[in-house]
Parts: structure tokens; sequence; C-alpha cells
């Protein structure tokens, strides 16, 4: 090589390599040229508008920064929520931005599906609709609940088209309690409970902190009853088989053998009528003495298999009650026990108060329109004879949630009819249509929906459309009825539709209701109730008590907090939270009790191959005292067969094992069946648990305190140095001794954060989980990841079982502590966590290079290591909230008490000139809580919430006698004996 | 033993710097494979991230750490045996001092690479630097890890110069006895050392005072590496005994260690009249002291946490020994306390094969016992809820394996390069005296 090419190769090879090796190309950032009137850049706008994620309806507010939603919480004002929201509300924003959300119609061609354009759906939808109107009644539509006025629109379409009118469906849709109304009050219906006004609630299982009707509605009330004021709190008892979280939640349980509820219904029903309260009843309800008499104590004590003494307690507290209410079994269970207990609850209810004044039928839920499920079936199996020409489905998958058996999903394959499936994803109902038309969501429509008869709850688009779906009314009205419609728009019909009915005449009242998020101004309603009891059924019923031979064996699906009848299971948040029972995440295990596993020679992890007559399963066994032995059960919700080769599937669906046909009392689905048989296939899987151990071992985490102890207790005026006797040391000067601290206290500017949690008020359903989600961008790992150890949620809601009987748990809410003598800071060579003027420790990203030193030092165990970096899929990225850092691989985080909305107040607070007010934070655990549990606030305030709340005597740290002073307090639960 | 003479010594010990047979260049060309596989792993980890090794919630600290405290542990004894026995004027240290310090060096730069390997922004590692900078950010000078940064390279600046200083002779003989390049190498490297009175004179003084500065080192870096726990609040690491408990750890491990390469090397390079068997027995009876001094430490930790009447600490020394890492326990006890007790008998500390296998099942329950510590701790700590396990992952494996090859890649370099017997103190012993000093 001669020199002039040696230079050469030199000089292109550098020139080369110092081109190449940039690191990623500029981002820029562009202002909007016209930007919306209302916006902001970085100040969010709230919009009102209302959740449906299920048939409750509660009031959401809408978060909107620079053009997108990104984090929903409870509209306060609304008479549902008043606030609070659940996971699966918070939930919502992940089927907006879900990645495989449809954007555009599929049109099935040789048992394929083709992309087409909107337009020529529409056209299609169109020519099908000219078609069916010139004969009658060719045309069916089965639609999730909706809000009166798209049922309204429903109902003129379907007259239009000559055609029957509309079926509502729901997976649960609670036929066993409207049956069981009907009888005994003569209202096919369902009315709200008011919960807070009793002063002993008995249930049979009704599940209303999960799914049961109006969840956060109901997990209001109860906290609202069973609070505790002076030293006295109101009881609550479970009867049933199994405690599912609502279940934890009592004071007791009265473990009945499966089936066999309404046994102890009833037999308490006999001590209630032969106490005398039958007297109250009217004449036509007196025989019910006669038919409840074989119903005595030692019959049901025999054959619910309960113990005698919880019997006989829950006999003396119900003699004492003064306004006490029952509920039936929970959401779904429309077996005949099932409407058996409902029917005895009933009567109960009314022997107790005929005035039933707890009951509410001026506010009746709105899912009491959802058809009874034989009606549903009857609709699917009439589909070829009554030779229907188009089925409209509305987003609803009763392929899946309808069990095999009941000839849905063949209906739809095999019929001529021509399906037209209004559904955002291809689940396994889209898959059987011949025309999927994706539709705008919730959060992107003008729409109405009240959770009860009698309120307006709006909806309105919280952002610009992310696909080009049109709404579904403008479908309609545009595909039906063409230019005939006096409105064009489903805007313009649900504007005239309130002005007309709720004398929303003039904008200002409209622009009002839409801020609202409703007109919440409810009438009180009359609802003084002449039930009329249809004695000659109910004694039919009475005379023919089932079969309960008791099974050996009982498999029970349950409809789960995170997941419902299974309508969200593809929102990764909700399969990423662990469920707040057994903590396992991303999977669907089924729990046994210990005693029936080791009689068959199961450990937990084992897969079990469950058969029934219907289907089979293969399910990995957890362990657990909270079903009775003998008993099985399996949440729904998962096992879904996304006809999407990106999708996995994620758990499985016990509804495979069930019978698909409709009792035929009730009209409803039974979830539970006595006719399996389970074998062990040798295999084993490990569970996705994000709990070590179950049991807190006597630590001072998850405290709880006898009711009855409560006067005498001292733990506030502990002085010692263990761990059972230190004392409270709050993370302010107060709390500093130099008897036991060696270092001087911080010195805080004005304020230091602190948080309360009342551990009597948590009811364990992990919504904070998922606001804190939702708000901290906090990074989705899956399942393999959590079997590695990996979760990263901030906020996890503990749950410590109680070593001496096991079945009773307390929930422990375990975010950082912001200690003020904090292990984590010391350690770090870096300065990563760092103690501000105000208290909090903060995580400083770009300073942390990944020791984990803090993490291995903190006690609570609450900091989490980025081991990657996490991924959201386009465009689930566009809900990240902007105000929070994205963190990459490499870097610990924690919580932070939502420090962006620290910021936010101050930033407010002096434009104003004027101190940060009491409650003016509110973190997105705060806010979401449905029961209030959390407070937070300024500990230097001694005016404040927290502070006072501070010094109830039930305040304790979490491992206090570490003396890291947190700055978290928790207050026991209080926990009595009935 | 043979009769030994400056010649012999001469002879035998520059006889093994001539030019190796191909199977030497065979295992080491497979060691620097090796060592590059490793290092292809860390770029692995690097560019995906920490989750591709095994730590997790709560076990955050994994193999990463056992093996720098492992290494640093390896490397106690070099310094121990060079410094500490040179002041206390043991003999029997003469020929196995200078494998034994060059082992220090080596494994102080191997030690010194984990907790690169284990941070999860090691490109971000320039903060733990005291750099004066606008943002007026300075190290926290209360984390044990900065004490750590501090010590170990205090340690490996002190044991490199001091492992330099007594090979200066060394290095001038055999600078005497080369030609062409590699004289110019060891003329360079000698800096200039003539065998003048007075250089000797200097020489001596230095090596003994540099001896006295080094001895509180060998105390000193281990105490620090234990104060990375025991100044954590983690049950299982917060207690005071973690400091001498360390660094008697540390020099059994690294006695161990010596005997697990002279054996091998004594055999190859026929120095059986140089090490003999008598400074073999004198390793295996200080194995013997400092494998009871770590079981009574052992036994301290238990009882203390019984006495303590805590019962987060008493649960965690209940699960040592009977939860799911009683494995690790159950080899610490085994191979740290209980084997080495085996050299109390004359036939085994003086049968080559015995004196080797147990020097193997040394090190190995000495890498368990930094396993039992350091996972242990947290896997079981105040919060139950959070307890979790931890297994290492192929990533971890690599990397391990990677850093054994090159520990052993640059020993055998040394052994080929460098006198691997100090010639100068043999023929100090020979000529009667102990040592330089006396």
């Amino acid at each position: 090589m001669d020199r002039r090419t040696f230079l050469k190769i030199a000089g292109m090879g550098s020139l080369a390599f110092a081109s190449s090796c940039t690191s990623e190309s500029d981002k820029k950032l562009f202002s909007l040229v016209r930007a919306p009137g209302d916006m902001v850049t970085g100040k969010a706008n709230w919009y009102a508008s209302t959740c449906r994620e299920c048939p409750a309806g509660c009031g959401i507010l809408a978060k909107n920064r620079e053009g997108r939603i990104v984090k929903l919480e409870g509209n306060p004002l609304h008479p549902i929520n008043k606030g609070g929201l659940c996971m699966r509300g918070q939930a919502a924003l992940q089927g907006l931005y879900h990645p495989q959300r449809l954007k555009a119609p599929l049109l099935k061609k040789d048992d394929q599906f083709q992309a087409i354009s909107f337009s020529e759906a529409q056209a299609i939808l169109k020519k099908r609709f000219t078609g069916a109107r010139n004969q009658s009644n060719k045309v069916r539509l089965l639609s999730e609940t909706v809000g009166s006025n798209l049922m309204a629109l429903f109902g003129e379409v379907l007259q239009h088209l000559n055609s029957d009118p509309l079926t509502v469906f729901e997976p649960f849709a609670y036929e066993a309690l409207k049956t069981a109304n009907a009888l005994a009050y003569g209202i096919d219906g369902l009315p709200s409970y008011h919960m807070d006004q009793a002063d002993l609630l008995i249930s049979f299982g009704a599940d209303f902190l999960e799914t049961w009707l109006s969840p956060v509605e109901y997990a209001r009330k109860f906290k609202a009853m069973h609070r505790l004021h002076d030293h006295h709190k109101n009881a609550f008892i479970h009867i049933g088989p199994y405690r599912s979280l609502t279940g934890v939640n009592a004071d007791h349980w009265i473990a009945c053998s499966s089936n066999n509820a309404h046994v102890v219904a009833l037999g308490i029903l006999r001590h209630a009528l032969t106490k005398g309260m039958a007297n109250q009843l009217p004449e036509s309800m007196r025989q019910l003495k006669n038919l409840t008499a074989p119903y005595t104590r030692d019959r049901v004590l025999q054959q619910a298999k309960i113990s005698a003494s919880g019997y006989d307690r829950l006999l003396g507290r119900l003699d004492r009650a003064r306004s006490p209410l029952i509920l039936g079994p929970g959401t779904g269970d429309s077996g005949q026990d099932g409407l058996l207990t409902h029917v005895a609850v009933n009567c109960l209810n009314f022997s107790l108060d005929p005035k039933l004044q707890l009951l509410d039928f001026g506010r009746r839920h709105r899912v009491e329109l959802a058809a009874r499920r034989s009606d549903v079936q009857s609709l699917f199996n009439t589909l070829d004879q009554d030779h229907i020409e188009l089925l409209l489905i509305n987003n609803t998958n009763p392929v899946y949630t309808m069990a095999s058996g009941s000839g849905v999903a063949e209906a739809l394959a095999n019929s001529n009819t021509f399906v037209v499936c209004f559904s955002n994803f291809i689940d396994e109902t889209a898959a059987l249509a011949d025309l999927i038309l994706p539709i705008r969501m919730p959060l992107e429509t003008w729409d109405e929906y009240g959770g009860f008869e009698g309120l307006t709850s709006t909806l309105q688009p919280t952002m610009g459309a992310l696909t080009r779906a049109p709404q579904l009314g403008d479908i309609l009205l545009q595909t039906c009825f063409g230019s005939d419609h006096p409105v064009q728009t489903y805007k313009d019909y649900l504007i005239a539709t309130l002005a007309r009915e709720h004398e929303i005449g003039d904008e200002f009242k409209w622009m009002q209701t839409l801020q609202q998020g409703g007109y919440f101004e409810l009438s009180p309603k009359n609802s003084s109730l002449q039930p009329t009891p249809d004695m000659d059924r109910i004694s039919d019923l009475l005379t023919r008590t089932p079969d309960t031979t008791s099974a050996d064996l009982t498999f029970q699906a349950l409809p789960s907090i995170r997941f419902f009848d299974g309508r969200g299971a593809n929102k990764p948040w909700l399969c990423e939270i662990p469920d707040p029972l057994q903590r396992i995440a991303w999977q669907t295990p089924v729990a046994m009790h210990p005693d029936t596993a080791k009689s068959r020679h199961i450990q937990q992890e084992d897969i079990i191959d469950i058969q029934s007559k219907n289907g089979r399963l293969k399910a990995a066994v957890v362990l657990s005292e909270l079903v009775v032995p003998g008993l099985l059960v399996m949440d729904v919700g998962q096992g879904h067969q996304w006809q999407d080769p990106k999708t996995p599937v994620i758990g499985l669906n016990p509804l495979h094992l069930l019978s698909g046909t409709a009792q035929p009392e009730s009209g409803g689905m039974n979830l539970t069946t006595s006719s399996i048989e389970i074998q062990k296939t040798g295999h084993r899987m490990k569970l996705a648990s994000t709990s070590g151990s179950r049991i807190q071992l006597g630590r001072t985490l998850a405290l709880d305190i006898k009711l009855t102890d409560l006067k005498h207790d001292k733990t506030g005026h502990n002085t010692g140095l263990t761990m059972g006797h230190f004392p409270l040391t709050l993370p302010l000067k107060e709390g500093y001794d130099p008897k036991r601290d060696v270092y001087p206290p911080h010195e805080h500017d004005t304020y230091r954060w602190g948080m309360v949690v009342d551990l009597d008020r948590c009811i364990g359903c992990n919504a904070c989980a998922a606001a804190c989600y939702a708000e901290n961008n906090i990074g989705i790992v899956g399942e393999e990841r959590i079997l590695e150890g990996r979760e990263m949620g901030w906020m996890s809601v503990e749950r410590y079982h109680d070593p001496d009987a096991m079945h009773n748990l307390t929930f422990l809410p375990m975010m950082c502590q912001h200690c003020d003598n904090a292990p984590c800071e010391s350690v770090c060579p870096v300065y990563a966590p760092h103690h501000s003027k105000e208290g909090l420790n903060n995580q400083i990203y770009n300073r942390c290079i990944g020791t984990r030193y803090c993490v291995q030092n903190c006690p609570y165990k609450v900091r989490r290591f980025n081991w990657f970096t996490w991924q959201w899929p386009e465009p689930l990225n566009l809900q990240l909230n902007p105000d929070v850092t994205v963190r990459s691989k490499g870097v610990m985080e924690k919580c932070s008490f939502c420090i962006q909305r620290i910021k936010i107040a101050h930033n407010v607070a002096k434009n104003e000139n004027r101190p940060i007010r009491d409650g003016e934070i509110k973190p997105a655990c705060v806010q979401t809580c449905p029961t209030r549990a959390l407070t937070f606030g300024n500990l230097m305030d001694l005016k404040s919430k927290v502070r006072r709340l501070t010094t109830d005597s039930r305040a304790y740290q979490a491992l206090g006698y570490l003396n890291t002073k947190p700055a978290v307090i928790y207050l026991k639960k209080v926990v009595q004996e009935i | 033993m043979t009769q030994l003479t400056y010649a012999k010594i001469d002879q035998t010990i520059l006889d093994t710097l001539t030019p190796p047979k191909r199977g030497y260049w065979i295992i080491l060309v497979l060691l620097l494979l090796g060592t590059l596989m490793g290092a292809a792993c860390w770029l692995y980890q690097i560019f995906v991230g920490m989750g591709v090794a095994g730590q997790n919630n709560p076990v955050a600290w994994g193999t990463y750490l056992i093996n720098f405290v492992f290494w640093v542990g390896i490397a106690h004894s070099g310094t121990l045996i060079s410094a500490i026995l040179h002041l206390f004027r043991a003999g029997w240290r003469n020929p196995i001092a200078r494998a034994a310090e060059t082992m220090t060096v080596f494994a102080v730069c191997i030690a010194g690479l984990y907790p690169f390997i284990h941070l999860g922004r090691v490109w971000q590692v320039y903060y733990m630097l005291p750099i004066p900078t606008q943002r007026l950010l300075w190290p926290n000078f209360l984390s044990p890890l900065m004490f750590d940064v501090i010590a170990i390279s205090t340690y490996l600046t002190v044991s490199s110069l001091f492992w330099y200083t007594g090979l200066l002779p060394d290095l001038a003989a055999i600078r005497d006895r080369t030609t062409g390049l590699r004289h110019k190498i060891f003329t360079f490297l000698a800096m200039g050392w003539s065998g003048a009175h007075e250089q000797w004179r200097h020489y001596t003084r230095g090596y003994l005072f540099f001896a006295a500065l080094a001895t509180p080192l060998v105390i000193s870096v281990h105490s620090v590496v234990s104060w990375d726990f025991a100044l954590g609040i983690v049950p299982g690491w917060h207690t005071t005994i973690f400091a001498p408990y360390f660094v008697a750890g540390a020099i059994h491990s690294g006695l161990a260690m010596v005997l697990t390469l002279m054996i091998p090397l004594r055999k190859l390079f026929k120095y059986e009249d140089i090490i003999t068997m008598e400074v073999l027995q004198n390793v295996a009876k200080t194995i013997v002291l400092t494998g009871l001094i770590v079981g009574l430490a052992y036994g301290t930790e238990y009882f203390i946490a019984w006495y303590s009447h805590n019962s987060i600490e008493m649960e965690q020394f209940r699960w040592r020994a009977l939860g799911d890492f009683r494995w690790g326990f159950y080899f610490m006890v085994l191979c740290n306390t209980l084997a080495p007790l085996l050299f109390l008998f004359k036939k085994i500390r003086t049968t080559i094969a015995s004196l080797f296998i147990i020097s193997l099942i040394v090190n190995f329950g000495m890498w368990w016992e930094r396993f039992v510590i350091i996972v242990g701790g947290v896997a079981h700590g105040f919060a139950p809820h959070a307890w979790g396990l931890y297994a290492p992952t192929w990533v971890e494996f690599g990397i391990m394996i990677g850093t054994f090859c090159l520990f052993f890649f640059l020993f055998m370099m040394f052994a080929k390069h460098l006198p691997s017997v100090s010639m100068t103190e043999m023929k100090e012993t020979v000529a009667g005296g102990h040592d330089h000093g006396a």
C-alpha cells in the first residue's frame, strides 16, 4: 500500500467512523400551529364522563394532556361513586389505547377477514337494512346495557325495520335476584340498597365490593356502615362456602357447605318468624311460618355443616339489630340454591322490616334491563327458524360468556344470518361475525348512561378520536334512516332527548350538565312500595327443595374484581396487578382447601385435570383456606381465545366447565357445578405470585386490634425500644429523642408530606394499585418476569393471614414510607435517593447508577428496579403521563407520593399567593380509593387531617422499631367478635 | 530436603522461564476464549439490561457481589503471607510469597471488575468519583460502597507496589541472563538495580516498612467489605462481628487458594525442593486455625440471634439452617470448618492429593458462605410478603467462568514470564537468614 492509498483509506475510514457513531437522531418538539381554544401545553383539561366498564356507571373525570387522555379519576360530584373508581375503571384507558384495537372494519370473505373502509362497511349495513325493512321481523339486535337514549334509538331502528325489540345481554344479569324480587315484592327489578343505614349486614355471598350491581358505590356505603365510630362498629357477617374479597371483609364467616346456603337462609327466616316477626307480615305471607318449619336449628347445622356457636351468635346478633339488611348470593349465582336463597333472603328482609326501608325501588339499577339468559339463548337458537337475516351485536361477547352447550357459537357459525359485530377487538364473538364494525369507545363518544333509574349521567368525547371509527348512534342514524330522521347525528339526538326529558333547555344548563358529568339534582322519589308477594310460587319453590346431597367435589366460577365478566381481560394493568386474595398475576389458578388437596395428594402448583359433563380444564392448584373443603373456585374472565396471533392466551376460562343451559326457574346461569372429577396430571406450574409469605410472623406490619380492647389500648404511649413497645415516632422534630437518635432531625420547609392509611377502611380492592400504574408510567413486565420476581408496582396491597385462623386476613397497602430516617438514603454512594426539604424521599433517576443497595436496605421492600427497559407497544405509549419520567433500564424507582401533583399544587398556590390547603393534594391512590382509606397531607400542619389522624390511638408505623420514622402512619384494623 | 545452593535456586527458578511447550499455549488460548466469552456475556447484559441476570426483588444482589467478596477474600492471603508473616519472621513463607502476592494482585483486579458488572448503569459509574462539578454533586461518603471504592483501590495500589518492590532484585537477575528484546524489557523493569550494597540496604529497609504499612490493609480491606453488609439493617447482615469474621474468612479462603495454585505449580515447575512439604504443612495448619475462627463466627451469629430475642433475627437464622437455601449453609459449615479439621491428621496434611482436594473444598465452601450471607439476608428480610428466592442465570455463570478464566490466564502468563518464587528470598533462606530485614 502506498502512502496516498493509506491516507485515503485512513481519511475515509475515520470520517465514516465519526459520522456513523451519533446517538439517536434528534427529537424535535413542534408546537401546534392552531391549538384548540382550551389547550395550554403543560396544563391538563378535565372532561367529565361516565365509566362504561360495567353496568354500574360511575362518574369519571378524564385528564386530557396535549390532546390525549392520560388518566381517569372518579367524579367527586357523581352520586354513584363520589370520586372513587375501581381498578377496572382506571384501566378503561388501556382499552382505548390497546394495540390490538381494530382500525378498520373487517368483512368476512371465504372465512377470511378482509379490511374494508368505513364507508364500504356502512354501505353494506345500509343495503342489509333496506333489504330487511321490506320484510317483517328479520333483524335482531343484541346489546350490552346502554343508556336510555341509545336504547331509544335502538328501539326506533328496530321499529323502522319492523322487527322485535332489542335484547339487552349482560353475562351476569342477576336473574335469580330479579326472579326472587318478582316473587317476594312483585317487582322484576333490582332495587338499590341503603347499605349505609343498616346496623347489621348479613350476606349470602353478594360480592358487592367486587362486581355486584355497583361495586364502588357499595364499597363506599359499606364502609359508611362498617366504619368505626365512638368505639363502636356495625357488623358484617358472611355466609357461604367461600370467602371472596367481599367475604374476607366480613367480621365473621359462617362457612356452609356448597349448595346449602338456602338452608341457612330458611333457618334464619324460621327463627325470625318464630320470634314474632311474622305478625308484621301481610296476611298472605303468614304461611311462610309453616313453610320454614322444617328448617330447625338442628337441620340447618347438620345440612349446612356450620358450627352451632356461629349460628347462635348470628341469630343473637340479628335479634339485637335495629335495622339489619340481608343480601343474597353474589353476581351470577342463579342456580337452584341461589334462587332459593334469594327468595328466603327477600322474605327475611320483608319480615324484619315490612316497610323495606333499606331497599330503594325508586333507584333501580340499570342492569335490571338485561334479558334473562334463557331469552338470549332462545334468540340465538331461533335465528334460523325465524329466518333472521341480520343480527347486530353491540359490544358484547356472548360466545365467551355463554358456556359451551348454550349453542351460541354453533348458531353464529352455522346460521344464514348476516352477523354484524360492533366491536373493537376480534373477540370470540366477533370472530364468528360476517362484518366487524369498530365503533368509537365510550371515552370518545357523546352519550348518556345513568347507572340507576332517574340519574342522568353524560358521556362526552374526552379526546380526539384515535381511529376513524364512527359512533354507533351515528352509524344507525345514517344507515338505517338515511335522511328520513329529523336529526342527523347522535349528538343532536341526545341533546334533543335530554332537553325534552330533563328540561335542559338552554345552552348554559347543557354546558353545566356536561361539565358536571350529568344532572345530579335528584328529585327524592317516592319509593313507597306495596309489595305483592306471589305466595303460590314461593310456597311451590320452598316445598320443592333441591337435591342437596352434597357431592364430593363442587366447582364454582367466580366473577372477578379484575376482569368482571372478562370484558377487560386484554388490559395489561388488570393482568399485571395480582388478584387481591391469592396475589397471583396473569394466571388463573384453581383454589382448593388444603385438606381437600391433602386427601388427594395434591400440592400447591400441581396441575390438575378438572373434568365436568361439559368440558375439561387443566389448572394449577393454589391452596386456600378461604374455601370450604370440597370446593374448587376459579375466577372468571381470562382464557380468551383472541383471534389474533399477536395476543397470547392468558389464563383459563372456567365457564368451559359449566352447563350452558339456563336454569329453569330463574332463567339464569348456574356458576356452580357438582358433577366434576379431578385428577393429578403429574405436571406442575410455577404460580406467578407476588407474595412470599402469607403470614407476618408477629411482626408489626399489618396490625389489628379487637374492638373490645380499643378503649384500653396504650400503644400510642409506648416507650420501649423493642418491636412491640416502640413509640410512634413522627417524621418531624417531635419524633426525635436524643435517647434513641444519634443524628439530628431534618429541617423541613413548611411542609412535611405524610400519609395515613386506615387499615380498618381498606377493603383490599387494589384500585389504588391500578391508579398508581396509570399515574406513574409503571412498566408492565408480564407473567414470565413476575415469575422471576420483577413486578414493578409501586403500591402493593399486601395481605397477611391470621396464623391462628388462616381464613381471616388483613390488607396492608404498602408503598414507599418516605422515612425521615431512611435506610435507603445513607447507603447510596451517589445520593440518588434524596431527602427533600418537604420530607419526600426523592429518587433521582438520572443520578442512579443501579447499585441496588437502597432496595437491599429497605425493610419494606418497596423499591423497584428497572431490570429492563419496559415496552409500551403503540399506541399504549399515548397514555403515558407527561409529568412523570419514563424510566429506562438500570435505575431504581418507587412511590414518589405523586410528586408531580405536589408540584402542580405548589404552582397553583404560589400563583394565588397562599399556602397549599389541606386536602388540596391527592396522590393517585388517595384519589381513587372508594372507601377513603388513605389520607394525604402536611404533617407539620397541626390542623391538617393527616396530622389529626396520627393522634388516633390506633396509629402505628410499620416496623416502627427500626426507627426509620416512616411518614406513612397506619391505623390498626378493628376486628370484632359477633 | 536436598541441599539447596544459590546456583540450584537460580537454575530451578529461571528454568521456568524457558519458552513453553505447546500445551501451555493451548491452555492459554482456551483461557483467553473463556475470558472473551465472559466479556460477551457482560456486553449482552449491558445492552439488554440487568434482567438477564437472576437478581430480582427482594434479592437485588447476586453472584456479582458474591464473587466480588469471594475474590477480595482470595486477595487477602498474599499480603498476609508476604507482609504479616514477613514481620513475624516466619521463614517458611518465603517460597510461596511471590506466587501468593501475584495471586493477590490478580484477585483484586478480578474483584474490582465485579462492582462494575453489578451496576445497573455502568456507563455512569464515574458518578462515584469525587469530581468537582458545576452541579456541586459529591459522592456520599457515608455509603459503605464509597468505603469500598477507596479501600479496594488503596489495596490494589499498595499490593501492586509491594509485589513490584519484592520483584526488583529478581528482575535484575533475569536482566543479566537474557539478551535481545527480553533484555531490554527487563532492563527497563529492573529500574537500574545493580545489587550495590547501598541499594540492598535501602531495599531491605524499604521492604520492611512496606510490610508494616501493608499489614493494616489486610485487616482493613475486608473489614470495609464486611461493612457493605454490617452497615445495612438487613437481618443477618447487621452485626458487629462481621469485620473480624470476614477477615478470618478472607484469610481462610486465600490460604486455600494458595494451596490450590501452589500444588500444581510445584509439580509442573519441579519446585519440590523449594516449596517443601514443610511449607505446605504450615499453610494447612494455618487453614485449621482460620477454619476454627470462621466456625466460631458461625456459632456466634446463632448465639447472638438467640440471645437478642429479636424474632426477625431468629427467623432469619432458623431459615438459614432449615429454609430454601439450607444446602448453602450446610456447604459452608462442612467445607469451611469441618473439612479443614482433617488437617489435624499429619497423614492428610502431608499428602499432596488430600491437601489439594481440601483446598478446593474450602474454596467452594467460602463461595457458599458469601452466598448464604448476601442472598439469604435479603431473601428472608423484614417484610414477609416480599420474601423471594434467587437463582443465577446463564449470563451470571458465563461471567463467573469468564473471570475465573481471566484469573488463571493472568496467572499462567505470570508463571512463564516472571519468577514465580522469589530467588532473593530463597537465597536468604539458604544463607540462614530468615528475611532481608534479619
